[in-house]
């Protein structure tokens, strides 16, 4: 058989492109400019795509496919775009340093990582019998690590659009858990889920701009009116 | 013993030969992609020859570290040079050292640097020297971390080993660990032969100096030493890159084939890095200094992580 | 056909109050809509007590006691909130409220875009207790986050805003911990059913094979949904949206938030809880809850001794009531999930009509701050200042109201499952709570007169707040059959470990 037929070429490829989100999830906590920390978004999720692809075409499950293709169209094409013009309309280029200097939160990033890693040991059943999910172990410790940087970052940056693109990667990481676990959920579930994030970041992206308008900055450290 | 001698002796002229002339072409190729002529491939000899050929003209304040600095330079990169596996899997000087050795070598040659930049008495020389300590310090680490995952994997810290127990085995560098330990490894080759966006070789302006602000004061055969052991210091990082991550074509007998064979493939790999070296720089804008520290942080987390896959991929 | 119908009405109200054109129209279909609700909500809780469960297509749809039960209170919020609602924005533009706005938008489309976002909202809410399948309910909770954020901004002030960017936020990050929670118990289902069934979420399915999953999976399972439903509840230490979104959302929006909402993430909770009790025995759930459920009190307690505002007094309040409910599914027993459920019926009766009153102050007296609004309220609005008074005695567990007898069970089931130093925290809290209520309410509503006009309130709102404030009073002494009946099945479900 051809090489690509291999499943063992199909698991190093899933692994390198697993590798490479995680890299893409740490250049974005160490990313300054919002139209970069977009496409970083933007790329990681394509290779989550093309994960979900290469997963659909070794273990022949054509539902992965559908997952994929939604993923494609929502996270790489259209979220994106609407994010742009989002910066292009508030005018906004610019992070501004974040409550943690860049270099300590690169590191904290590393140790969530491997926190990430431990915590996917624990899902590792060599000699669990009935589950046909074998790549749980490599990229549900990626998804774990997605998940935990995206928190980090939530609370960590300061301008609402990259909490906004901290939660998107949040869900990125919750997405690669469930394709590495159960191959993804029903169908209808995964539907549904794509159907809430788009209608979330349209939501949010409206609050983004308003925020912006009332606010002039989008310094969310500035919405500090309600206490007690 | 003859054959190991022979072979020393045929690597060293190589490094010494070599170098200049892949300085020369990152330079052209530079100049090509920025639509100019460029000073072409070997202007860096002739930049040699005629420097050894200058007189000297040094400091007074200067003490024996101005001279020891060159030669430091020059001698460690130079050594370097005989542990890394070229050509031929089996490094000449492989006995004598491994990983640590050549970090450590390395390190010597920077250190003198660094004691020379300040021993001028100028202040752009201690800035200089301020600013590379700086960044050699955080790129350290992660060189070091990026070398020990090869070394991981191939269970040893002797170079030749790595390359040796690499060429069996295929598809290996699609690994995450590899993978990951090269972007760590190539961040820390931008950082330490400072190319853009770490430094600006081609600068005139005193203040966004890094490396020449340490070598302003010096000239003739001195600067003529140390802009050698930069360019044997370039070659020697390149070459650790491409040769523990793809050693592909490095030659395991004396045969004269698989010695041609092993000249071809490494000269054609120091070219393909070169050109990526180059697109980088092209691409990029030179950092401010106070950004260096991320880029180096990104690198450190990078050879964490490729440590820790070592263990769990 | 119940159930479909029970989804549909408000879509269908939703969809025709985005193209009414004038304000009483959209008034109309709100409370149409809303009284239909109710009646098929009451059509399903009989239904589900002669049959046990109803599903529909194809079982996508399921509804057995407990879901009837939440689906009743949710309705019985709604129609409370429409028929609040007329009156409280007839005040609004009556008062002005909407010309000092500087979009220049018409008060017409502003209600347009209550009266088509509020019935989406109650939809979503319904589905959260109809669904079968555990990731719809999540998108369905999800969903509510997102049709309530714009319900949030309703008046456009930088508070608002502040408000609903938190809301979104926090409930994000929270409703993210769910899935991934959802996601883990599917994972820990699939090891014994495998991953080809299309029902592999569905919890009437999944409630049946609950105690071969994996354990450790299923642990790690359920503090992620507590995490995540904790969320949307309002559990400390997740609670901090809440005072915020209550003060700044409409009257009408934070009673449904409060006493709807709350039941549906509650309900989420207990899905989960059940299937974790099935598989690894009910203490480690129960220890969890503790914790939160105290926690939950604990937070409240201070925030209400010292407090500026009334509506983030209320906010607290919520807060609290969320914990006392954790709490009494922790405690467990035969009582435990009865005092819980009891809970849950008389709150959510309880608790718009005290957001009723706290809205008509406010709009009387335009700000929501203690200090301001001075005291002897019941001067100037008599009715209101009565009711207030009456539901504060209500809300805090006061006897003869009904929350006190809810209250009660719950404590009796600490004793009982021997967790006394739980029970001792709980009535601590209960009575710091009461006390700080007591002080501020009645230092609102007695006292002398201060001399404020006399209120002119609507006489939508004065009716809802008798009607409301008559049940309240009724059932402090008599509680109809059905209802009992409905509430001990559905927590007969809760308790049912083999």
């Amino acid at each position: 058989m051809y090489f690509y037929q291999d499943p063992q070429f199909g698991e190093r490829m899933i692994t390198l492109m697993a590798a490479f989100v995680l890299v893409l999830q740490i250049a974005m906590v160490a990313q300054r400019w919002l139209v970069t920390n977009i496409r970083v978004f933007a790329a990681q999720s394509f290779l989550l795509a093309s994960i979900a692809g290469t997963i659909a075409y070794y273990n022949h499950a054509p539902h992965i496919y559908i997952a994929a293709a939604m993923t494609f169209a929502v996270k790489v094409v259209f979220l994106p775009i609407l994010m742009e013009r989002l910066v292009a309309k508030i005018e906004i280029r610019q992070e501004i340093e974040p409550l943690i200097n860049v270099p300590l939160s690169v590191l904290i990033s590393g140790g969530l990582t491997m926190v990430g890693y431990v915590v996917a040991e624990s899902f590792y059943h060599p000699e669990a019998g009935t589950t046909p999910a074998t790549l749980g172990h490599n990229t549900l410790a990626v998804a774990i690590s997605l998940f935990l940087i995206g928190f980090f970052m939530m609370i960590n940056r300061r301008k609402a659009l990259t909490q906004v693109l901290a939660l998107l990667s949040l869900e990125n990481g919750l997405f690669l858990a469930a394709i590495s676990l159960t191959y993804g959920m029903p169908l209808i579930v995964e539907v549904g889920v794509f159907f809430d994030v788009l209608v979330a970041t349209m939501v949010m992206g409206i609050l983004v701009y308003r925020i912006s308008e009332t606010f002039d900055s989008m310094d969310v450290s500035k919405l500090r009116r309600l206490r007690g | 013993m003859i054959t190991t001698l022979l072979a020393a002796v045929f690597q060293l002229l190589l490094v010494l030969c070599i170098s200049p002339l892949i300085s020369g072409i990152i330079k052209t190729l530079k100049a090509r992609l920025q639509m100019r002529r460029g000073p072409g491939v070997l202007q860096s000899y002739r930049n040699l020859f005629k420097l050894l050929r200058k007189q000297m003209v040094m400091p007074d304040t200067a003490s024996w570290l101005f001279d020891a600095a060159p030669v430091m330079v020059f001698a460690t990169a130079a050594v370097v040079g005989l542990l890394i596996p070229m050509i031929t899997a089996q490094a000449p000087l492989s006995l004598f050292g491994g990983v640590l050795a050549v970090v450590y070598l390395l390190g010597l040659g920077r250190f003198f640097l660094a004691l020379g930049g300040l021993d001028t008495g100028s202040s752009f020389g201690g800035l200089g020297s301020s600013r590379e300590m700086t960044i050699s310090s955080l790129a350290e680490p992660a060189m070091m971390l990026a070398i020990f995952t090869v070394a991981l994997s191939a269970n040893s810290t002797n170079l030749s080993e790595v390359a040796r127990s690499a060429i069996g085995q295929s598809w290996r560098f699609l690994a995450p660990s590899q993978m990951l330990a090269f972007a760590a490894l190539f961040i820390v080759l931008i950082a330490e032969t400072g190319r853009i966006p770490v430094d600006n070789p081609a600068t005139h302006l005193e203040l966004t100096m890094i490396h020449e602000a340490m070598i302003l004061e010096y000239s003739g055969p001195y600067l003529a030493l140390i802009e050698w052991g930069a360019s044997i210091k370039q070659l020697i990082l390149m070459t650790l890159l491409i040769n523990t991550f793809y050693p592909f074509g490095l030659s395991t007998n004396w045969s004269g084939a698989s010695l041609a064979i092993g000249c071809g493939t490494y000269l054609l790999k120091l070219l393909i890095l070169s050109t990526l070296i180059v697109l980088v720089e092209t691409a990029n804008a030179k950092m401010r200094l106070f950004r260096v520290p991320e880029l180096l942080a990104v690198a450190f987390v990078l050879g964490a992580l490729a440590l820790i896959s070592t263990f769990l991929f | 056909m119940v159930l479909a119908a029970l989804l549909v009405i408000p879509l269908l109200a939703a969809v025709a109050a985005f193209v009414a054109r004038r304000r009483v129209e959209m008034e109309w279909i709100n409370l149409v809509a809303a009284v239909l609700t109710l009646t098929f909500a009451v059509v399903l809780a009989g239904s589900t007590l002669q049959s046990g469960s109803v599903s529909a297509w194809g079982g996508l749809l399921y509804a057995d006691a407990l879901s009837a039960l939440v689906v009743l209170l949710v309705s019985i919020v709604y129609a409370a909130c429409a028929v609040y609602a007329v009156g409280y924005f007839r005040d609004d533009e009556t008062n002005g409220v909407f010309d000092e706005d500087s979009d220049g938008v018409p008060a017409v489309d502003r209600l347009r875009k209550y009266y088509s976002l509020t019935p989406l909202f109650v939809c979503l809410m319904l589905l959260v207790p109809l669904s079968n399948n555990l990731g719809i309910m999540w998108v369905a909770i999800e969903g509510t986050t997102l049709a309530s954020v714009f319900l949030v901004t309703f008046y456009g002030r930088p508070n608002s805003l502040e408000a609903a960017w938190k809301y979104a936020m926090i409930g994000g990050v929270g409703l993210s911990m769910g899935l991934f929670g959802t996601v883990l118990t599917y994972y820990s289902a699939s090891l014994v059913m495998g991953t080809e069934t299309l029902v592999g979420l569905n919890w009437s399915v999944l409630v049946t094979k609950a105690a071969q999953f994996d354990k450790t999976t299923m642990r790690l399972a359920f503090i992620f949904i507590l995490m995540g439903y904790g969320t949307k509840a309002g559990i400390a230490p997740m609670h901090t949206w809440k005072p915020d979104v209550y003060s700044e959302a409409p009257v009408p929006v934070a009673a449904m938030l409060a006493a709807a909402l709350l039941n549906c993430a509650l309900y989420g909770l207990l899905r989960f809880f059940i299937l974790t009790s099935r598989c690894l025995g009910p203490e480690f759930a129960s220890q969890l809850l503790i914790i939160f459920g105290l926690l939950s009190m604990a937070v409240a307690v201070p925030f209400i001794l010292v407090q500026k505002s009334f509506r983030r007094l209320l906010a607290y309040s919520s807060i609290d009531h969320g914990g006392i409910m954790v709490l009494g599914l922790a405690f467990g027993g035969p009582l435990g999930a009865l005092g819980m459920l009891l809970h849950m019926t008389f709150h959510s009766i309880t608790k718009p009509l005290l957001f009723f009153c706290a809205g008509n102050v406010q709009q009387h007296l335009k700000t929501d701050q203690f200090r301001q609004a001075k005291g002897g309220l019941i001067h100037a609005m008599p009715i209101t200042g009565a009711v207030f008074l009456l539901t504060t005695l209500a809300v805090t567990g006061s006897p003869p109201f009904s929350l006190f007898q809810s209250e009660f069970t719950i404590l009796r089931a600490a004793f009982d499952g021997h967790h006394i130093l739980p029970a001792v925290l709980f009535v601590g809290f209960l009575v710091m709570i009461f006390a700080g209520f007591l002080i501020h309410i009645a230092r609102l509503v007695l006292g002398e007169d201060p001399g404020t006009p006399h209120a002119q309130i609507s006489d939508w709102k004065k009716y809802s707040l008798i009607g409301l404030g008559a049940v309240v009073v009724i059932l402090g002494f008599w509680l109809p059959a059905p209802l009992f009946a409905l509430v001990q099945s559905a927590a007969r479900i809760v308790r049912e470990v083999h």
